[in-house]
């Protein structure tokens, strides 16, 4: 009879049920869409975030900035500490190295042009191909790192291509303009320890230093200042956790730490323990964090996540409040029908049981729907907005589970409640 | 009694009656008005607030000399200055360098407004204090490191003017390390003082060497302001560091379409969600619609009973959700950005006009449907 009197209800108020499943499913999408975006939100704005370019840069222990004062005392005759180059594929084999997005080798040198002016030219990687020994792919290199630089002229160099004219060079707008360069113009320039002509590929406008450099690929330097397998300078790319009071602290010494709050450190992705871990691989070496990027990033992160945090509460409670109404209403509304029932005898608990139990069906149905219309809406902001796809963290079913149920109950008991305190009479009358 | 009256007496006969049903009702207008009224000023504020937390980055403007005869000094950067809107201002730091010697090493030294630089640079990690007093200097790590300086340490800086009659006769002043500077960049080997206790060491010029600016505005805001002050202020050549700029105007404008989007979403939702809770609580009352029709009602005065009602639950929902939603937006500036929020003054006709639709076309399509059937039907329970 109870499955008679349910399978009725599906079949002749179909129209109802289907607002009532309707209504949970609009809430239970929302929900779903909000509370996924609002978990990926943080990986999202960070690989964002990585637009101001690297926010690790690692040195040799020796050399350091002072060297380069050195130099200006002593001459070319200075020791100066150099990075090895091989030991570059090691940086992807870190325990963070999934979260090392981008990374560029540097060598730069003093060279002289034609007309006696002297430029620093920088080595670097622009889109370098990279095998790793972990079978991995990647290309990486400055047109990574330098979103900001914008192209006046020419291309950017493409490793890819430019084996076949390896002597390629790109010019600094501000030098560009001075020494009157153009793209496909060849620049004779001589080092201590060689001369080349290069052949200018490009012109950038980057709004800083570097528009008075020049840039060119690994080789080409290395054979000019015959540093051949060195570097000067690694820039790293890394998506971090925003610091807290124990990463404060490791970073001023990792030994202090206990060994729980050690670990603790070394396996989360904070700036202090990448860097660390940076050290660990490369030989005789400094990483430090770039304050100006890690720290502002760390900010807006934490700020952006706690917005999303805020939005989100107040939509699960608007959801929240929607599908409570409805049941609500729509249970009151069958204040006739619940009053017959009772007139004819039906117990208090059997109602509630019977209405309890059509609810909790169609809010199954409802939240099913809703769920996966929700993973829609979420990956719809995801594309539009970063151009990916939103990670769903596995907690968000659950949640949207639990948080439907919890809803459909809060709207429909006191309804019940309050009609099944009325006596029938009253409530068959009308009142 | 009037007609008027009795439209009247119906509608809030009807809503103090039926009081549980029409507060479930205006419940759900005044959830749908919050979220719609603090969603929307949220939207509005962020990009404000979300810009301030951006100059985290340091400076985005910087002033040069326009040409080595230009005057660059402290009154022409002034009505640089000037030419910016004050409450984007975020901070102003002027940069002399020179070259100093400390223990016989030469350690390039910068004079500026400490206080400016606090400003523009909040990303500097100071290991100790920043400088207060006369002769407090902050040092960069690498330079403490090779000179073997601790915080509270104090050392002899002198000056090379050049002419070694005058180096002999110059003892130099003696300055104590306030704080070591940590930030990971080039600003780790100076040693940076205040402009007057670099006027004492290194003699007084009135040239500057660059000024660092950091304004809360867009792209294309600080671009009319470079052109601006190209023109109005001749001495002086500004710059955007495009590095900052660049890259905060691509991250800004995700994070505000994200906000957008998600805006848009969760509105529709909401908003469906008001109408089919108005729409419940009205096919309810189709009983009601059907007595009154064959009482001899026309459905023109029924459905503008029922409007009547819909649009009175509308605004009084409406204006309760404005309220609620600036609430609602203020508390989350003040946690987020832990700033007030503007309040955009246009929001609240939108808010109530918005729900006032909503719950009127709620309202319309089962008072319609009801009225196209047959009384009799109707009052038989069809």
């Amino acid at each position: 009879m109870f499955f008679r009197m349910i399978r009725g209800a599906f079949t002749r108020q179909w129209k109802k049920m289907l607002m009532i499943a309707l209504t949970i499913a609009l809430g239970a999408s929302l929900a779903t869409a909000m509370l996924g975006v609002m978990m990926d939100v943080g990986d999202k704005v960070n690989q964002e975030l990585k637009t101001y370019g690297a926010n690790i840069t690692v040195v040799p222990k020796a050399s350091s900035v002072i060297g380069n004062l050195y130099e200006v005392e002593g001459g070319e005759s200075g020791e100066t500490a150099y990075l090895r180059e091989d030991e570059l594929g090691k940086i992807k084999t870190i325990f963070w190295a999934f979260n090392i997005v981008d990374f560029s080798p540097f060598i730069d040198t003093e060279v002289t042009l034609p007309d006696g002016a002297g430029v620093k030219l920088v080595g670097t990687w622009f889109n370098h191909h990279l095998a790793l020994p972990t079978g991995e792919e990647l290309d990486t290199g400055v047109k990574n790192l330098r979103t900001w630089w914008s192209i006046e002229d020419g291309r950017w160099i493409d490793e890819g291509l430019d084996v076949y004219e390896p002597n390629c060079v790109m010019v600094g707008s501000v030098l560009a303009e001075r020494e009157g360069l153009r793209v496909g113009d060849w620049l004779h320039v001589s080092a201590p320890y060689g001369e080349n002509d290069l052949i200018v590929c490009g012109i950038f406008d980057s709004g800083d230093d570097a528009d008075e450099q020049l840039y060119a690929p690994m080789d080409v330097v290395q054979a000019l200042s015959d540093t051949d397998g060195y570097l000067t300078s690694i820039e790293v790319s890394a998506l971090t956790t925003p610091d807290n009071e124990l990463a404060e602290r490791a970073a001023k010494d990792p030994s202090s730490l206990s060994i729980a709050d050690y670990e603790l450190w070394y396996c989360t992705a904070y700036v202090s323990s990448i860097c660390y871990q940076l050290q660990e691989v490369i030989t005789d070496s400094v990483a430090s964090p770039v304050r100006q990027v890690a720290d502002s990033e760390g900010a807006i992160l934490e700020k952006t996540e706690l917005l999303m945090v805020l939005i989100t509460i107040l939509s699960l409670i608007g959801s929240a409040l929607g599908i409570t109404n409805l049941v609500t209403a729509s249970v009151m509304e069958r204040s006739n029908e619940l009053g017959l029932l009772k007139a004819i005898g039906a117990k208090d608990g059997a109602i509630s049981a019977l209405v309890l139990t059509e609810v909790i069906l169609t809010g199954i149905v409802g939240a099913a729907i809703g769920y996966f219309a929700g993973l829609g809406f979420a990956q719809i902001i995801g594309h539009t907005v970063f151009g990916s796809s939103i990670a769903m963290k596995p907690l968000v079913l659950p949640v949207v589970a639990v948080l439907v149920l919890v809803v459909t109950l809060a709207g429909s008991v006191p309804a019940i409640r309050m009609l099944l305190k009325l006596r029938p009479a009253e409530v068959l009358h009308g009142r | 009694m009037t007609k008027r009256k009795m439209f009247l007496r119906m509608i809030t006969a009807s809503l103090v009656r039926r009081r549980s049903r029409m507060l479930v009702a205006l419940l759900a207008i005044a959830v749908g008005a919050t979220i719609l009224s603090g969603l929307v000023t949220i939207y509005y504020d962020v990009p404000r607030q979300m810009g301030a937390q951006f100059r985290n980055y340091g400076a985005n403007m910087i002033f040069l000399a326009a040409s080595n005869e230009a005057r660059f000094d402290l009154d022409t950067v002034r009505r640089g200055v000037a030419c910016i809107d004050a409450e984007e201002l975020v901070g102003v730091a002027p940069y002399r360098y020179e070259t100093v010697r400390i223990h016989e090493q030469p350690i390039l030294a910068a004079g500026t407004d400490l206080d400016g630089a606090k400003a523009t640079s909040p990303y500097w990690h100071i290991d100790g204090e920043w400088p207060s007093a006369r002769y407090e200097v902050l040092v960069g790590q690498e330079t403490a490191e090779f000179l073997g300086l601790k915080t509270g340490d104090v050392f002899n800086a002198t000056w090379s003017s050049g002419e070694e009659e005058e180096d002999v006769l110059n003892l130099g002043v003696d300055m104590k390390v306030a704080g070591i500077l940590e930030t990971g960049g080039s600003e780790e080997e100076y040693l940076y003082m205040s402009l007057s206790d670099m006027e004492e060491l290194a003699g007084e010029t009135e040239k500057l060497d660059v000024v660092e600016l950091s304004v809360s505005a867009s792209a294309d805001e600080l671009k009319a302001y470079e052109q601006d002050i190209e023109a109005n202020v001749p001495d002086i050549a500004p710059r955007l560091v495009k590095r900052v700029t660049e890259s905060e105007s691509t991250v800004l404008t995700k994070l505000q379409s994200l906000v957008f989007l998600v805006t848009a979403v969760v509105l529709v939702l909401t908003m469906i969600c008001v109408a089919t809770t108005m729409t419940a609580v009205v096919t309810e009352r189709r009983k009601e619609i059907g007595l009154r029709k064959s009482l001899g009602a026309s459905d023109g005065s029924i459905i503008w009973e029922f409007m009547g009602e819909g649009l009175l639950l509308g605004g009084v929902g409406g204006i309760l959700g404005s309220i609620l939603g600036f609430a609602f937006a203020q508390f989350v500036s003040v946690h987020v950005f832990s700033s007030s929020i503007t309040y955009q003054p246009a929001l609240l006709p939108v808010t109530i006009l918005v729900s006032v639709l909503v719950t009127g076309l709620a309202c319309l399509l089962p008072v319609r449907s009801a009225t196209e059937v047959d009384p009799a039907l109707v009052l038989k329970g069809e």
